[in-house]
């Protein structure tokens, strides 16, 4: 009878060791995975009333800390102190609705290691710190306010560049939230509320939203014009009324309505100084798509860009384009298809300024622990040249043009050089959206902006890049001038 | 290993116990209080007091098993303490007196079963059988009926049954006594019977086949499960009761048979009971794809799921972890409970304190000389290793969740006593073998 006994304990234990697996699998295998769902909440949870680290600019002003709980002393609450203005660069780490920007991005730096286990006495021997890591990010502040403030809560977003760097000097979308608000007991009910709102401030305008760029990518076509030396600014070139686009009956006429010059010729320079958009339709079927893909692809169009959060990549169609001339010639006044976040356009304006090499754009400038003692530094790497030196030079002396007597006459900053070009593209229901890009000062560039106002009826459908976005590039250049001679 | 080792590894776990309560009380910010010495001393009083019982009327049995199952009741408890701090529920010290009560009742059993009064229940085995059947069919009684003695509908199972004293109600789960006298039954059944059914048997290829006549006890079993299946809506209580009876057929005749005509007859009932019953469809298919139904049938499973992987390697920490998350944490999800808190580390030790206690169990059926203890401790041993994988499986998901009890560990007197009595009676029998 023992013998039957045997043979089912060997299946009795067979048993067993299926459990242990099964339980290897779960603990161990694909822990991590069953950690991250979206539908676990423990992980939050264990993070609800946690130390964080915290989030300060480069000036010293402190946007994102941990204060212990006043009605639970072993309990810390986030505060915001800047609230709306850094909402979408510093995100938020809610229970109710999840985490975005930084406090997403840096979760595991910022998080306390402290969990009251075992494997904390362990840390410690190990001499490691259980105490959260901080971020100083590269924004100055007053900068920062200042575009904010310059937005005037209507729809837009602005992002400011060392172009020297790529470090992000001011990144702010408009409107925006508190994301303080994010973080009580009525978060989902606020969530809600600002998922329903039409003007969404949940939105990142800055880096996270695309918009046609319109005028502002004639310096991406210039660009590749005087690169390849298929122009330079003296070239001359019709100044018909209308551009009439190949293979079709439409056509492409001036803001405005008449010709750009006197009716008969253009130099480059003149049609990028008043903003051409007949020859820059010409210009732009005259180089193709793949000439001006080039350089808009070294300048990070097509390209993903490094950054905390997943950027969506700007957008230059060059397959599409070289098989369709109309669209072609529309895609060279920075319409159609084309598409670009003010932080792509900051970087193109960076690119002319770093002597035609583009800057890789970065907001974490250093990770430092408890202590103050530096983490990790962040060395920024180039993405690469652009466009040859005596370019950008060129560029620079026809962007300067722009600002001293063409469109962009709006930001020019008394005593202070500044190079620059205006656009104002197609937005919905026929409403412009204004931008302009620009640098300052042009003997040693310190910083690059790209301002966008995007489409509204309270912006009006009269606002041009150089009516509304140029004063706003004048004051923020002076601001940062006065702030680092 | 001896008797006084034994007696440490009994306070040891108490210790556990009660280090247990107080790390809970530590992590949820409350100072560590009377809780903490009152369970160590319950544990000492009940398991140190099964551990004298022992000393007393079986001083032979093996050594082996009293010090897993105290640590087993130990992890149990810890969870079901901490449960109570997170729902605001009382059951732990509703368990410390039901410890007290089960360990009574097991030193009982053992004062009560010698070598002669042991063969009282294979002689009178048909009176086992009969009270055993009473108990499994009592929670059937009326819910509302004005007798003091009534059924009892929790979950939509009718496992329980309600005592009305007067002054207070009792609620237990008679199918856990019940699964006892059953084993016992089958195990005097068996031994009276095996020689006739090894040798009626008949090969078909490899495989040796009962006569069909000798089939009849099977499927008066199937009858009973299938029974219990459609009046109680208990899965695990049905599958526990017909596995655990075709495993000691097995194992009482060597018949390969009857394993593969319970295969069969088991998957016929599963298949028809799966077409029957939307609960038996519920719990495949929460087995199956419990995250693509996590609203409804998959939500205990995937919260079980999660508790463990959340837990991983080292858990948690006693009291830091949120198994309250998960729905019936301290009845069928305490494993999950303690792999949330404890991680690997905590359900690996479960699982080989288990097959500890499993392995010993069969030790003493393989020394077993009599027909009748050898079959006993076996079938005991049977019924508490397919309970362990049914529900821990059902957790894991090796099998569909069945809703019974983990052994020991789960909330639940009923269940804890029927469970130390079955550790009194192999004890009993390991004493009478060592002689």
């Amino acid at each position: 009878m023992n013998g039957p006994v045997r043979r089912l304990s060997i299946g009795l234990f067979a048993g067993f060791f299926a459990l242990l697996i099964s339980v290897t699998w779960i603990q161990v295998i694909n822990a991590d995975a069953l950690k991250a769902d979206p539908r676990n909440s423990r992980p939050a949870l264990s993070e609800r009333g946690k130390e964080r680290g915290l989030m300060v600019t480069i000036d010293g002003t402190v946007v994102a800390r941990s204060v212990e709980d006043p009605a639970d002393p072993r309990s810390f609450v986030r505060e915001y102190p800047e609230g709306e203005v850094f909402a979408h660069v510093v995100g938020y780490n809610s229970f109710l609705v999840g985490s975005a920007g930084l406090e997403s991005a840096y979760a595991q730096e910022l998080r306390s290691k402290r969990d009251l286990t075992i494997s904390d006495l362990v840390t410690v021997i190990l001499g490691r710190d259980l105490r959260p890591q901080s971020l100083e990010i590269t924004l100055d502040a007053e900068l920062q306010r200042a575009a904010y403030q310059a937005l005037g809560g209507l729809k837009g977003g602005i992002v400011a560049i060392d172009p020297s760097t790529g470090a992000v000097l001011a990144a702010v979308s408009s409107p925006s939230f508190d994301p303080a608000t994010l973080l009580g007991a009525d978060a989902a009910a606020v969530w809600e509320g600002l998922l329903a709102d039409p003007n969404g401030p949940l939105l990142d305008r800055a880096t996270r939203e695309i918009f046609p760029p319109g005028s502002s990518f004639k310096t991406v076509v210039a660009a590749a014009a005087l690169d390849t030396g298929a122009a330079d600014p003296n070239t001359q070139f019709p100044d018909p009324l209308e551009f009439q686009l190949p293979g079709s009956t439409a056509t492409i006429s001036n803001a405005g309505g008449g010709v750009c010059n006197n009716g008969e010729s253009i130099t480059l320079l003149q049609a990028f100084v008043v903003s051409c958009n007949t020859t820059f339709a010409d210009l732009s079927v005259r180089l193709g798509a793949e000439d001006i893909g080039i350089t808009a692809e070294a300048l990070g169009f097509n390209t993903e860009i490094p950054f905390p959060w997943t950027v969506p990549e700007a957008v230059y169609p060059v397959e599409a384009l070289s098989e369709d001339p109309a669209a072609l010639a529309q895609s060279g006044i920075g319409e159609r298809d084309v598409r670009a976040a003010p932080l792509h356009m900051a970087m193109v304006a960076a690119a002319v300024a770093n002597d035609g090499v583009t800057p890789t754009p970065y907001l974490v400038n250093r990770i430092f622990d408890a202590n103050g003692d530096t983490v990790e530094a962040f060395e920024p790497t180039p993405m690469g040249r652009a466009m040859a030196p005596a370019t950008a030079s060129v560029l620079t002396q026809m962007m300067e043009r722009v600002v001293t007597e063409g469109t962009g006459r709006a930001a020019a900053v008394p005593g202070i050089r500044v190079a620059g070009k205006t656009g104002t593209s197609m937005g919905p229901e026929g409403l412009p959206n204004p931008w302009f890009i620009g640098f300052a000062p042009i003997e040693e560039p310190s910083i690059a902006v790209a301002i966008l106002l995007e489409a509204s009826s309270e912006l009006g459908e009269s606002a041009s890049g150089g009516g509304v976005a140029a004063p706003i590039a004048a004051d923020l250049i002076q601001l940062w001038l006065e702030r680092s001679p | 290993m001896t008797r006084n080792a034994e007696g440490a590894t009994i306070v040891a776990a108490s210790v556990l116990a009660g280090f247990g309560v107080a790390l809970v009380n530590f992590a949820q910010d409350r100072s560590v209080d009377a809780q903490t010495a009152l369970t160590f001393l319950v544990f000492v009083i009940a398991f140190g007091g099964l551990h004298l019982a022992v000393r007393a009327f079986a001083p032979r049995a093996t050594p082996l098993l009293l010090g897993p199952v105290t640590a087993l009741t130990a992890l149990g408890f810890f969870q079901i303490y901490r449960l109570d701090l997170a729902l605001g529920s009382d059951r732990a010290s509703f368990q410390r007196w039901w410890m007290l009560i089960a360990a009574g009742l097991a030193a009982l059993t053992m004062l009560l079963l010698n070598r002669t009064t042991i063969s009282i229940l294979r002689r009178y085995r048909n009176i086992t059988l009969l009270i055993s059947l009473v108990l499994v069919l009592l929670p059937n009684l009326p819910t509302d009926w004005g007798f003091p003695l009534r059924g009892l509908e929790v979950n939509g199972s009718r496992l329980w049954v309600l005592l009305d004293v007067g002054f207070t109600t009792f609620q237990f789960q008679p199918a856990e006594l019940a699964k006892l006298g059953l084993v016992a039954y089958v195990a005097g059944y068996l031994a009276d019977h095996q020689r006739a059914l090894r040798e009626a048997r008949r090969h078909i290829g490899p495989i040796a086949f009962p006569e069909p006549r000798q089939l009849i006890p099977l499927l008066i079993t199937w009858g009973v499960s299938v029974l219990i299946l459609i009046s109680q809506r208990d899965l695990g209580a049905s599958l526990l009761l017909f596995v655990g009876f075709v495993l000691l057929l097995y194992a009482a005749t060597g018949t390969t048979g009857y394993l593969v005509a319970g295969g069969f007859l088991g998957v016929v009932a599963g298949v028809a009971s799966y077409m029957a019953f939307d609960h038996v469809q519920r719990r495949v298919i929460a087995w199956l794809a419990p995250f693509e139904h996590y609203e409804d049938e998959g939500y205990q499973i995937a919260q079980g799921l999660f508790a463990m992987g959340t837990g991983s390697l080292s858990g948690a920490g006693p009291g830091l972890g949120r198994p309250d998350l998960i729905p019936n944490a301290s009845t069928d999800f305490i494993f999950a409970a303690v792999g949330e808190e404890l991680g690997f580390a905590g359900t690996v030790s479960v699982i080989a304190l288990f097959a500890l206690v499993v392995a010993v169990g069969l030790g003493i059926a393989f020394r077993s000389r009599d027909t009748f203890r050898k079959l006993l401790a076996a079938g005991l041993t049977f019924v508490l290793a397919v309970q362990t994988i049914l529900i821990v499986g059902g957790i894991v998901r090796i099998v569909p969740l069945t809703g019974i009890t983990l052994p020991f560990m789960s909330y639940g007197g009923s269940a804890l006593v029927g469970n130390l009595i079955l550790v009194a009676l192999l004890l009993r029998i390991s004493h009478e073998e060592a002689a």
